[in-house]
């Protein structure tokens, strides 16, 4: 297996490198080669020395607010899809348009629509008389991580809506017959009967989905660099400046062990749920 | 189940709501590539203007900055698909039809490469290639880039593959033909339709990935949104080059999930959801 082996190579050096390296003192600016042995001091700094907690609950409010979010507007726009009225699939390929493009031009968009001084959504939201901070929206601390958020949002939701669509189309019509015979209709239908058979599509979504929030990267640094302070500062973020601004490797391999427990952790859980009944 | 025309009209008006949240933030930026650099930031708005292409010719003809970055991201995104492919359809071809054990462990491996957060991997890849002096090179860039697109490809290229019936290739064992031949003058030309909507998804993963180009490239082989980001850096961020560039890493990827219509579920969720 060719590329079984390719990963490996790709793989196996960065693990024993992180392992390793968590356990020594090493800043790139001052040595190319890891200086001396400090035992766990490493995995200390990264709570003393980072804003590991602050990123940690950045990441997970992201996570699960944003999958959370996505899924149900995604859901609501797959209902829309699924009625049935001509035009479905031109309506369908321009929906799909913000999944093309790159997060970090989302980020671009997105920058420009948050100006407070001419952008579209600051303006949009200072029609409706809802109040902007003189710094804007990304420069405010209580509205920054929300923000960047929302554009996450908005390039993600059409994925919902078009993945819950296709979960929706393989319903058959029989049962929504049958259920529509024994008298379920509107919310009775879509809670008992929808919804339950969405379900292994939806647990895709929401695995795919959650891991990525969780690993946001691009849009915080076009959008916000993590700031202001630390307000939306996310894990991978954190790790990014450690390692590739800072250049601690050591306390940046340490956090990377960390995040990589944490994510195998979750994977775990998730592929018991996701992939209970599947086939291999 | 046919819906009155009343129910039609309120669905459609819905949809329009819709579309307009999702394609106004995009139109906007076009516009942003198109406008006059003095009614960028109006307030209000100005939504009419006489459209020009400035910012284009500026970015990509005269000087052209941009237009090497444009071609750099090419070479990367097509070296990365082609790289990945050989290896993911041998993957791919082995995990659906052969009896591996721990065939359940190989695919949950190459998923769980994908959720890892990429950053990971780059600091000691980072190191690495500084030691070996390859950093800014395309090579180092495709190489990384594996660590995405061979997973992902596996993935999607075993679903088309165990739709293949097998029954052809069993045939064609009896006749003597060994798992090789097997691959080559049966599976292949079957799969064909999923190698092509594979290297679609390897060539848009590959194209808007930022995070390897960005600590891996350099000024001669940065790719066209890492170069975008450098107006950023500039005084007086000059939005309309932003703009104009954006607009051409928009591109590609739109018209290749125009062109792949109804394999967009599958290549997004990896295969799992055959759409």
């Amino acid at each position: 297996m060719p590329s079984f082996l390719l990963l490996v190579t790709l793989i196996i050096y960065p693990t024993f490198f992180v392992i390793s390296n968590s356990f020594y003192f090493w800043n790139l600016q001052t040595s190319p080669v890891p200086l001396q042995f400090v035992g766990l001091k490493n995995f200390e700094l990264v709570f003393t020395a980072t804003p590991f907690v602050d990123s940690l609950r950045n990441t997970l409010v992201i996570a699960f607010v944003g999958t959370a979010i996505e899924f149900w507007l995604g859901m609501g726009i797959a209902l829309l899809l699924n009625a049935g009225v001509p035009g479905t699939s031109i309506f369908r390929s321009l929906l799909i348009m913000p999944v093309t493009i790159a997060p970090v031009v989302t980020g671009f968009l997105f920058r420009y629509m948050y100006y407070r001084e001419g952008g579209l959504v600051t303006w949009l939201l200072l029609q409706i008389g809802a109040p902007v901070s003189s710094r804007g929206l990304l420069g405010e601390e209580s509205t920054a991580l929300a923000s960047v958020l929302a554009a996450d949002v908005w390039q993600w939701t059409p994925f919902a809506a078009i993945l819950l669509y296709a979960g929706l189309l393989a319903i058959s019509d029989e049962i929504k017959e049958a259920a529509r015979v024994d008298g379920a209709s509107g919310w009775r239908m879509f809670w008992h009967i929808t919804l339950p058979l969405v379900r292994p599509t939806a647990a895709i979504f929401i695995m795919l989905r959650f891991m990525q929030l969780f690993n946001m990267f691009d849009l915080v640094l076009v959008l916000t660099r993590g700031g202001p302070g630390t307000s939306s500062r996310t894990l991978a973020y954190n790790l990014y400046q450690e390692g590739l601004a800072n250049y601690n490797i050591g306390i940046a391999a340490a956090m990377t062990v960390l995040i990589v427990l944490s994510v195998t952790l979750l994977i775990n859980v998730y592929i018991r749920i996701a992939f209970k009944e599947w086939e291999w | 189940m046919a819906l009155k025309t009343y129910e039609k009209i309120l669905i459609y008006l819905a949809w329009i709501a819709v579309l307009l949240f999702f394609l106004t933030p995009i139109a906007w930026f076009w516009a942003l590539a198109l406008r006059p650099q003095a009614t960028a930031f109006a307030m209000p708005p100005v939504f009419f203007f006489q459209p020009h292409l400035d910012a284009f010719r500026y970015t990509f003809l005269d000087p052209g900055v941009n237009a090497p970055q444009l071609r750099n991201s090419l070479i990367v995104a097509l070296g990365a698909t082609l790289l990945n492919l050989p290896f993911a359809m041998a993957a791919a071809y082995a995990l659906s039809r052969f009896r591996l054990r721990g065939k359940r462990f190989f695919m949950l491996w190459y998923l769980s490469l994908l959720m890892a957060p990429p950053v990971v991997y780059l600091i000691p890849y980072f190191i690495l290639m500084s030691r070996l002096r390859l950093t800014g090179t395309y090579f180092s860039m495709v190489l990384i880039l594996q660590t995405l697109t061979i997973p992902m490809s596996v993935w999607l290229l075993k679903s088309f593959i165990d739709e293949v019936p097998v029954e052809l290739e069993e045939a064609a064992a009896v006749d003597g033909a060994n798992w090789f031949v097997r691959l080559v003058k049966i599976a292949l030309p079957l799969t064909l339709p999923g190698i092509v909507v594979t290297s679609m998804f390897a060539f848009v993963f590959s194209w808007n990935n930022v995070v390897f180009p960005l600590v891996l490239s350099n000024q001669r082989t940065m790719t066209l949104p890492v170069g975008t980001m450098n107006y950023f850096a500039t005084a007086g961020i000059t939005w309309n080059y932003i703009a104009a560039t954006s607009v051409m890493a928009m591109i590609p990827p739109m018209i290749i999930f125009l062109l792949l219509g109804r394999y967009i579920v599958r290549g997004l969720t990896f295969g799992a959801v055959k759409g």
